[in-house]
């Protein structure tokens, strides 16, 4: 990014837009320690707290902690696109699902080096071996490394295509849509050799660490806590660089961005990536977590419900996604429990509610900066 | 021969034997003595059984009324086993009380030998009765009995009597029923020695090209004793040649059709999303939500219509198309009065929103109507179909939805061309803040426009109760596939929007048969995708000024 014009006045402006309250700017900051603490917070709850004490966390508590921790994730991920560069995707959970596939191969490789048993779903199609691709993925530095680049890529091949043909505003979500339901289909058939409608379970060890052991699963949600707060850290930093001012600059007028020489589609395109990344990661934390992967988790409902999550929050505020994940998808776990039949009612009618009255989202009406978005096309 | 006393008796004795006897009554000599000798040759101990039956099968075809009965009893006697001779060739029909076999009055008692055996047919003989059944109900006045009859031959056509069924096939008027005898008679040519008869056969065959004729002449080609004769191997060869023509023909015709029929339903359902989103800029992620809407208001005034008005039950369907168009007109409306308004310059917004509406109007069919499948009873007039060609079959329902998709195309066409309320539409459509500027009421455009939107969705509830299954969740599948006719016809353009939806329709009919019918959703979904890179605003984008 260091090819960016920089003039001296518009980061002057853009600061000046961009000032919050002090009160806001805390709390923005805040989070940082908090989320770190509450990820140190998770094995002392388990392992030193006694279970009558009220601040004792069982291990459900902590496996749902870990799991919002990557729906916050997520969140981060389309806050990033959708706030800054006003790219509303309903497709993210394409890159959510290609991290949580890859992982899951990763996963039943090693299930299949300790057992030599081959999965249920290979054994209906008939297969005697792991198929010769899937060998990559039997470690796990390997698996990360490789996820990140194919998300990378396939992100960037759509974005590639989709940014330079100037496809923008509902046009590209309702496209997202489509493919992330195309996926779905496609996941469905069981010669994809994906699992099928069942998905892919029976998964064993992680790195050397049995999934079934607490340590496995309290180090799982620390892990995604802690990148939950380096990615908070990174994104923010990015968003308040030039580069973020770019974007924002590119999402409220996209065209005079590109008159005064800016190549817009290639600022997106890199912010599109990254999303797609983060997304991905997400997906890998994810799947060990709840111990299954299939084709709901491309469902073109969750990909919806990430833009709802990012919404209430407050778009173009990143603490409001986090917050906005973290709320709904607490709620949703409390509540489902409590009155199942009556959630999308209430999920309903809080996205209703704050979509139609505010401006933009809790964080955005709290910290009263919608001023800077009233006018934008987005 | 009348005799008061016996046809009072008779009347007593069973509903059944009402007709037979009622025509007794009148039975003349002549045919007295032919009935007796049919039946005659039948009891003969050493006689010819199945020469008799063809005699039997005569007499049931003959112009007399009375002997078609009377042949028609004595079979199904003989079927039953109630039908016993006597050492003098005198036969009788076992029951209460015994019929004489001739004129089927009860039989004096002296003439009941109780010791006298039913006859019962063997195996062979009772597929002989059978076909001789169905060889006399050839000549059935209705129909159905003679499709049946006709199917029944050509299930032993070994055993047919060709004098019979050429007659048949000479005064049938039904196209279906003719075809399925042609083929029956020309099976049993096949199997003849004479390889004249045989030629003769493959050629009456190719005449009536279908999936069975061609899977006959597979099997008769496959035979040794044909493959040893060039003439023969050669005219069933040119013969399964053609009849693969008129096959692919046929199929390519029923691909075509069942797209278009999906066509018309993707076309319902775009029509009122196109016309909003040019509008507005809006996309209704609810849109799916008030086809299952229309689906549903259809179940209700089908459950009131059978309750209340059973006597125009079939009507429902057209009662159906109003109602339901005006319940989601109004739940357009609504939708756009709490929600909508609020959002015009948040498209984006307006996605999650219309997102919400749609997962609480799942949520609340679902705790009204429950998530299972709901039943339809199709209306008399749309069930079933025509064989327009081989292979090719219309089915009716399918047709009701082209039909109902091209009407409303062209209402919609009209109401936008040349009505005020068009004009207004339009002109908001192309530049708002000027036709705002020059006193249209753009909210009240919008309003209506979004009302008018909902209500075509309805009618494309109204069409799917007839050809999918309704269920709280149908519009979820549907509606990924309208956007994509919008996004490929461009928004708020007419004839895009028929362009597009045919063509999605046509080309998912066309992948299905080769991939499958969820790889060619995908397929269908990334080419447009691809299209898309190339005119981003759609095939057929208006010229409008935001």
């Amino acid at each position: 990014m260091n090819t960016l014009p920089e003039p001296q006045t518009t980061r002057r402006l853009s600061l000046s837009a961009l000032a919050t309250k002090r009160m806001g700017q805390t709390v923005e900051v805040g989070i940082v320690p908090v989320l770190i603490l509450l990820a140190l917070y998770l094995p002392f709850a388990y392992f030193v707290i006694p279970e009558a004490n009220v601040l004792h966390l069982s291990l459900f508590g902590i496996n749902l902690i870990g799991q919002i921790m990557c729906f916050a994730l997520l969140a981060l991920a389309l806050d990033l696109v959708w706030g800054y560069a006003g790219i509303l995707s309903l497709g993210h959970g394409i890159f959510f699902g290609m991290g949580g596939y890859l992982m899951a191969i990763y996963l039943l490789n090693g299930a299949y080096a300790e057992t030599h048993v081959l999965p249920d779903f290979m054994q209906y199609m008939g297969a005697s071996d792991f198929p010769a691709v899937w060998k990559i993925f039997s470690r796990l530095d390997v698996t990360v490394l490789v996820t990140i680049a194919a998300t990378a890529l396939a992100a960037g091949i759509f974005g590639f295509v989709t940014f330079r043909s100037r496809i923008n505003g509902v046009y590209l979500s309702i496209i997202t849509q489509a493919l992330t339901y195309a996926l779905m289909l496609l996941l469905f058939i069981n010669d994809v050799g994906l699992g099928g409608n069942n998905g892919m379970t029976g998964f064993t060890t992680l790195a050397g660490h049995r999934l079934a052991d607490v340590s496995t699963q309290i180090g799982l949600a620390v892990c995604s806590s802690l990148l939950l707060v380096v990615a908070y850290v990174g994104v923010r930093f990015l968003a308040r660089s030039s580069f973020g001012r770019a974007l924002i600059a590119v999402r409220d007028d996209e065209a005079r961005m590109r008159f005064l020489g800016y190549r817009t589609h290639t600022l997106k395109l890199f912010a599109w990536c990254l999303s797609a990344v983060l997304a991905a990661l997400a997906g890998m934390l994810y799947v060990p977590q709840v111990g299954i992967v299939n084709p709901s988790i491309v469902s073109p409902q969750l990909s919806v419900e990430i833009a709802v999550w990012v919404a209430i929050g407050g778009r173009g505020t990143l603490i409001g996604a986090i917050v906005g994940a973290i709320l709904i998808n607490g709620l949703k776990f409390w509540l489902t429990a409590q009155l199942p039949a009556v959630w999308p009612f209430i999920l309903a009618g809080v996205t209703l509610l704050i979509v139609v009255y505010t401006s933009n989202g809790v964080w955005g009406t709290l910290k009263g900066a919608g001023s800077a978005d009233k006018g934008g096309r987005r | 021969m009348v005799n008061f006393r016996q046809i009072f008796l008779a009347i007593a004795c069973s509903a059944l034997l009402w007709a037979a006897h009622t025509q007794a009554a009148t039975v003349s000599s002549a045919a007295a003595t032919k009935r007796a000798m049919v039946l005659a040759s039948f009891c003969a101990p050493d006689g010819d059984k199945a020469a008799a039956l063809e005699q039997l099968v005569e007499v049931g075809i003959s112009s007399d009324a009375q002997d078609r009965a009377w042949a028609r009893q004595i079979v199904g006697a003989i079927r039953n086993g109630s039908l016993a001779c006597s050492a003098h060739a005198h036969a009788t029909l076992n029951g209460s009380p015994a019929l004489d076999a001739i004129d089927l009055q009860p039989a004096a008692h002296a003439a009941v030998d109780t010791s006298d055996v039913p006859y019962v047919p063997s195996i062979v003989m009772m597929r002989k009765l059978v076909v001789a059944s169905a060889e006399m109900d050839l000549f059935a006045p209705q129909q159905e009995s003679r499709a049946a009859a006709a199917r029944q031959i050509d299930k032993f056509f070994a055993l047919l009597d060709p004098v019979v069924v050429t007659r048949a096939i000479r005064q049938e008027r039904d196209p279906d029923t003719v075809t399925v005898l042609t083929l029956a008679m020309a099976k049993r040519g096949l199997n003849s020695s004479v390889k004249a008869d045989r030629l003769a056969a493959i050629k009456a065959v190719a005449q009536v090209p279908s999936e069975t004729a061609r899977t006959a002449l597979a099997n008769f080609a496959a035979q040794d004793s044909v493959r040893a004769d060039p003439d023969v191997l050669a005219a069933v060869q040119s013969a399964i040649r053609g009849i693969d023509t008129w096959l692919s023909f046929g199929r390519a015709m029923s691909i075509l059709f069942s797209g278009l029929s999906y066509g018309g339903v993707l076309l319902l359902t775009a029509l009122g999303l196109s016309i909003v989103f040019g509008l507005m800029g809006v996309i209704n992620l609810a849109h799916g939500e008030f086809i299952m809407i229309g689906a549903y208001s259809t179940y209700l005034v089908e459950r009131f219509m059978q309750a209340h008005l059973p006597g125009l039950f079939d009507a429902y369907i057209f009662v159906a198309i109003p109602v339901a168009f005006a319940i989601c007109a109004i739940c357009g409306m609504l939708l756009e009065f709490f929600v909508i308004r609020f959002l015009y310059r948040r498209p984006l917004e307006t996605l999650l929103a219309t997102w919400a509406v749609s997962i609480a109007l799942i949520k609340l069919i679902q705790v009204l109507f429950g998530s299972q499948n709901v039943e339809f009873i199709t209306p008399g007039f749309l069930n079933g179909g025509m064989q327009v060609a081989p292979a090719f079959f219309v089915t009716y329902n399918r047709v009701f939805a082209i039909a109902l998709a091209l009407l409303v195309f062209l209402a919609t066409f009209a109401l936008v061309r040349f009505t005020k309320l068009g004009l207004l539409m339009r002109a908001t459509t192309q530049l708002r803040d000027m036709a705002r500027c020059l006193g249209v009421p753009a909210e009240r455009v919008d309003r209506i426009a979004f009302g008018l939107g909902a209500g075509l969705a309805g009618l494309a509830g109204v069409v799917l109760t007839q050809i999918a299954s309704v269920n709280p969740s149908m519009g979820t599948g549907f509606v990924v596939d309208s956007f994509m006719v919008v996004v490929l016809g461009g928004a708020g353009s007419l004839a895009g929007t028929v362009v597009s939806s045919l063509a999605l329709g046509e080309m998912n009919q066309f992948i299905e048969p080769f991939y499958g019918a969820v790889a060619a959703k995908v397929v269908v979904l990334l080419l447009i995708v691809l299209i898309i890179q190339k005119r981003p605003q759609g095939l057929f984008a208006l010229k409008t000024r935001v």
